[in-house]
């Protein structure tokens, strides 16, 4: 577990910018002895400092996409039965038309993090005397990226997929070198 | 009244279950639209005839205005002047193709609604599906005016006006105003507005979607009124016609209907218009100053207005055509709304195919030459270039095509035989082609029909709903 003092978090208001530059500052500040893996999400805090929402590197990338209504059309196709090659082609076409600028990066910067962050399930807590077998299942089974872990009401760091991989891969080292 | 309010909200709820995942509530587009008042005005009436076999059972539901004909069921439901025609329906010992498999039908097919509201809805062909041969099944479903239900199972689904679900079996699903789908199957999607969508999976996938604000001109439907706008405007404006033929107890066929031809009593034919050989008129169609040649039919809703169809053409449920000259054999696919004027005439040129849901409306003359296939939404030639075809260059795609709002991927030449193979069997299910003793239709088979009446409570504890009752050979 990673503990919340040292993982990248921001505040309700704030925005993508601010969040991308908290992500660069907590993973240059973050002890890697333990673990090779960067830290991936911000977590955003409201006022109480209660945890409200997580901003994943696929929310930041999905928050950048160019939103209008042909954009919207396009994404829309795919419910329609046609390959990902037809949807690329037509990707490709509005990117060669309209052009993916630096401007959608300007427009995206000022983007306020709970317009594009995920909310959190009841799946995606975790009681820190949780076993980290029953903890493995919880993310496989919602296929979360990290689990929150909580001690009473308080939020006390992040159980990340990353090190539960580790711990694992470890574990299954270790067992063969018995052997 | 408190009987139909009781069952009105209890289908309401069912639906509503059914489409809490899509987070779709039908309460506003239909609580106040349900003109249960109207319902007890209007008598239901089912057709006899010796090639259909009958077993009508009507169980504590509506009918008013509604039509019958072939093996139907109905319980706890509403049916406002909806046409159930049941003449296509499986018969026992048919076989029934489906990809490798041929299964054998064991007792004759019948339609049955229940649990539902149609208002003005057409509900006809067979189920298309594999999974349920012997019956076609509109169940815990809200279609609204001038929807159509061909061929398409339903199951927990909300269909918008002038919206057709064509061979396609729906579980859970909302299907905006003005969209076609033809998909196979469907389940938990919500389409938008004026969608058309043909798919067949490894084969193509057709789909074209018009423009909302263009299509709001045409046809708009929001929470707590009626539908408004020229689709809408233009079928209401001509209520009155079908309300005297309605409350007429006879009609007489004009003599002019050749022998080989079937004029329903329930059409509504104005003066000046021309029956060939072979032609198919269904009820609740409209004719009026028009010339229809030899095999040419006009289905359900279909308003043939100024316009000569030189002969084998289709013009499928809900089909209009204005002031418009059609070559031999054009096919004009569901809801088509083609509008010239006597200034701006249309000419559609033989061997064409006009997709269904496609608007024509033009204040020029416009002329499509033939063996065209054409969809979306036109109003010069500008718009043409970008919504149709010659039929041979679009049998030629062979990967993917896109032009204007439409999207194509797959096979043209299976799409456009597709086609082909179904205007075939349109007319000559329709008789199109009888020659006096063989390749009798629709139009030979339904010129012996006897039609019954029956009526709802007039008033009392039950009033509106009908008897529950079984009509059998």
């Amino acid at each position: 577990m990673v503990p919340i003092s040292e993982y990248a978090t921001v505040q309700e208001g704030d925005t993508l910018f601010e969040a991308v530059l908290a992500l660069e500052k907590a993973q240059e500040k973050f002890d890697y002895e333990h673990t090779p893996y960067h830290h991936r999400a911000v977590l955003i805090l409201d006022r109480k400092k209660k945890v409200v929402g997580k901003l994943s590197q696929l929310g930041v990338l999905r928050a950048i996409l160019p939103k209008n209504e042909r954009t919207q059309q396009i994404e829309d196709i795919s419910r329609f039965g046609f390959s990902t090659k037809l949807v690329n082609s037509l990707r490709e076409k509005y990117r060669l038309e309209e052009g993916f600028v630096d401007d959608v990066y300007k427009k995206a910067i000022r983007i306020k993090v709970e317009d594009c962050m995920q909310t959190l399930s009841q799946g995606e807590y975790v009681d820190e005397k949780t076993s980290l077998d029953t903890a493995i299942y919880q993310l496989v089974t919602g296929m979360h990226l990290s689990l929150i872990v909580s001690r009473g009401d308080e939020i006390i760091g992040i159980l990340r997929m990353s090190d539960v991989f580790g711990a694992v891969f470890h574990a299954l080292k270790s067992c063969e070198l018995t052997e | 009244m408190q009987v139909l309010e009781k069952l009105l909200d209890r289908i309401i709820q069912r639906v509503n279950i059914n489409l809490r995942e899509l987070g779709f509530d039908v309460t506003p587009y239909v609580h106040e639209l349900a003109a249960l008042n109207q319902m007890v005005k209007f008598y239901a009436f089912y057709g006899i005839t010796p090639q259909h076999p009958i077993n009508f059972q009507f169980m504590h539901s509506n009918l008013a205005g509604s039509y019958f004909l072939g093996r139907c069921r109905v319980t706890n439901s509403l049916l406002y002047k909806s046409d159930i025609r049941g003449d296509e329906l499986k018969k026992k010992g048919a076989v029934f193709r489906f990809k490798q498999y041929e299964i054998p039908i064991t007792r004759d097919e019948e339609i049955d609604i229940e649990d539902s509201l149609l208002i003005k809805t057409l509900v006809h062909c067979y189920s298309h599906d594999p999974e349920s041969l012997e019956k076609f099944f509109i169940k815990d479903t809200i279609a609204m005016h001038y929807a159509n239900i061909h061929g398409s199972p339903s199951d927990g689904c909300f269909l918008a006006p002038f919206s057709t679900v064509d061979l396609t079996t729906m579980h859970d699903c909302v299907v905006g105003e003005f969209s076609y789908i033809q998909a196979g199957e469907i389940s938990h999607i919500k389409i938008d507005p004026g969608t058309v969508w043909i798919r067949s999976p490894e084969k193509f996938n057709f789909l074209y979607r018009f423009d909302s604000r263009q299509l709001e001109n045409y046809i708009k439907f929001i929470p707590g009124s009626k539908p408004k706008g020229l689709l809408f405007d233009f079928v209401e404006d001509k209520k009155k016609d079908f309300e005297r033929i309605f409350s007429l107890v006879n009609i007489e066929t004009p003599r002019s209907v050749p022998v080989s031809a079937t004029l329903d009593r329930y059409a509504v034919i104005k003066p000046h218009t021309k029956i060939s050989d072979n032609v198919l008129v269904a009820q609740r169609a409209y004719l009026k100053n028009s010339w229809l040649g030899k095999g040419a039919n006009a289905q359900e809703n279909c308003y043939i207005i100024n316009s000569r169809l030189e002969g084998c053409d289709v013009t499928a449920h809900g089909g209009k055509i204005i002031e418009a000259d059609l070559g031999t054999k054009v096919f004009v696919g569901f809801n088509s709304f083609l509008r010239g004027s006597q200034d701006a005439r249309l000419t559609i040129g033989k061997d064409s195919i006009v997709m269904p849901h496609t608007i024509i409306d033009i204040s020029s003359p416009l002329n499509i030459p033939p063996g065209h296939i054409i969809w979306g939404l036109i109003r010069n030639e500008k718009d043409l270039k970008t919504n149709s075809l010659p039929i041979r260059e679009f049998s030629g795609i062979e990967t993917d095509f896109s032009i204007g709002n439409m999207i194509f991927e797959g096979s043209g030449s299976s799409f456009v035989s597709g086609f082909k193979d179904r205007i075939d069997h349109i007319l000559d299910s329709n008789g199109a082609f009888f020659n006096g003793s063989e390749n009798k239709g629709h139009a030979q088979k339904n010129q012996r029909i006897s039609f019954n009446m029956i009526q709802p409570y007039p008033m009392g504890e039950l009033k509106g709903l009908f008897p529950s009752i079984t009509i059998q050979p």
